[in-house]
């Protein structure tokens, strides 16, 4: 329903009041005055008075509503675009909220992945080193079998020779034959006994670098595991310090240092030629000259040679990870390694540990 | 009965030699030698040897190097190595071309040798 407006009910009241009071004080003045001529005029001019009063009534508080109602619509439309900007911005900060929780799910989620990289990439590294090792010892276990077959040979002819012996019950009467037998049977465990030995300090697994290394030892060992590869065309010359040389290092590390640069050495020598081992003591430290008389290397290569992956070899030869983690192993044990080389002459290694 | 088979051993290991010698002297007559030089002097002078049976790694020349030699002046004995790799492609293509006929693996399997030169 629709509502009436304020002016017109002020106007209707007044006019109504107005109307009554004219009837009403007519009727009570028409008791006393009997001339109804003059009651007359006094009730049009009553008429005229409240019916030009209630017009001016009328107008002037329309005016001065109409004001007012237009100041309230302004004011509603400003509530009402407050309102409006309120939300928008609300819904502004809610989106930017959104996108930030976004963006920190995904710089989560790349954390995340770069941590599983890293991870990955330290795994990587770690088979890498480990197929590195692998590799080394593949170029070797040929040569392992070869060096083990030889012994087990020794113990096999020993047995069928004792077993006849045995069978004829003739001990007694070939006991020269019996004491050759039984001393190819102790040569053969002795033999395959060191070899695995040797094979077990190269698979040596520790992190320590306070183990006490006998660099003697060591070279001799990677040399008894290198024996088949050391073609007979190849002088082995070894020059060892009167006595043994002890140092603080990690035993396995120091085997893949020496089989590495040995395995180098042996392949640079194509047909005739040389590799003399020096070891020495000087000014603190211990140095193992490793010299071949070789291909030599490009002087241009001399510096990538310890680059991880850099090789000249052919496929399957080396993995250009030998002297990358031969030097990495060196730098471990504070020691240094330096290359003096010359094409169609030969490298010579020079590998100084401090001594303990 | 026929005479007893002749064998040239050869290797660099002396007491390979021997063991060979002390074990293969029941059935066969055994000469060796500890080089590939030696075991061609060996054939010139037993030139009744049916069987020869070297060692692959040996300094000067290795044993496929002697029998290839030895092959082409006495091409009518057997021919064998006995050693302590394994068989890789070098000795696989010497038993493909017909070289050697058969290649043993130490430690030696003494039925096997004997089968084998007995056939």
């Amino acid at each position: 329903m629709k509502r009436i407006k304020f002016e017109y009910k002020i106007t209707l009241a007044y006019l109504l009041v107005g109307s009554f009071w004219i009837i009403f004080s007519d009727k009570i003045l028409s008791l006393f005055v009997e001339d109804t001529s003059i009651t007359q005029a006094q009730t049009f001019k009553g008429w005229f008075y409240v019916t030009v009063t209630a017009l001016l009534f009328y107008f002037f508080i329309k005016k001065h509503l109409t004001k007012l109602r237009e100041a309230e619509k302004i004011l509603a439309n400003h509530k009402r675009m407050l309102e409006t900007t309120v939300r928008e911005k609300t819904h502004d900060l809610e989106f930017a909220n959104k996108m930030l929780n976004a963006t920190n799910q995904l710089v989560n989620s790349r954390n995340k992945e770069l941590k599983t990289s890293l991870e990955n990439l330290r795994k990587t590294q770690q088979q890498l080193i480990q197929a590195e090792k692998m590799a080394s010892l593949g170029v070797l276990t040929a040569g392992v079998a070869h060096e083990i077959n030889n012994p087990l040979n020794y113990i096999m002819g020993a047995y069928v020779g004792l077993q006849r012996n045995y069978e004829t019950d003739s001990f007694a009467e070939n006991k020269e034959q019996v004491a050759f037998f039984l001393d190819a049977l102790k040569t053969g465990i002795e033999r395959s006994t060191s070899i695995v030995q040797g094979l077990n300090k190269f698979n040596h697994n520790s992190d320590s670098f306070d183990e006490e290394c006998n660099l003697h030892e060591i070279i001799d060992n990677c040399l008894r595991i290198l024996q088949y590869q050391l073609r007979p065309e190849i002088k082995l010359n070894k020059s060892f310090y009167k006595k043994d040389i002890l140092i603080k290092g990690n035993t396995g590390g120091l085997h893949q240092v020496f089989t590495n640069v040995l395995i180098n050495a042996i392949q640079a020598i194509s047909a005739q030629g040389s590799i003399s081992i020096t070891t020495r003591k000087s000014r603190g430290k211990a140095l193992v000259e490793i010299a071949d008389t070789g291909l030599g290397i490009n002087p241009e290569h001399i510096k990538r040679i310890t680059e991880p992956f850099f090789t000249t070899k052919n496929p399957g030869q080396g993995t250009g990870l030998g002297l990358s983690i031969a030097y990495t192993i060196i730098k471990e044990h504070k020691a240094e390694m330096d290359f003096q080389s010359e094409l169609g002459k030969g490298t010579t290694v020079t590998i100084s540990l401090p001594l303990k | 009965m026929s005479p007893r088979m002749k064998i040239i051993y050869v290797d660099d290991e002396s007491m390979n030699v021997q063991l060979f010698q002390l074990i293969f002297k029941a059935r066969y007559e055994v000469v060796t030698g500890s080089s590939g030089a030696e075991a061609l002097d060996l054939l010139e002078k037993h030139p009744d040897t049916q069987v020869v049976i070297s060692d692959m790694k040996m300094p000067g020349m290795n044993g496929l190097e002697f029998i290839a030699r030895a092959k082409q002046k006495y091409s009518d004995k057997k021919y064998y190595l006995l050693t302590g790799f394994e068989i890789g492609p070098e000795i696989q293509a010497a038993i493909e071309s017909g070289l050697i006929l058969n290649c043993f693996q130490k430690p030696f399997n003494l039925k096997e040798i004997e089968d084998c030169i007995n056939k």
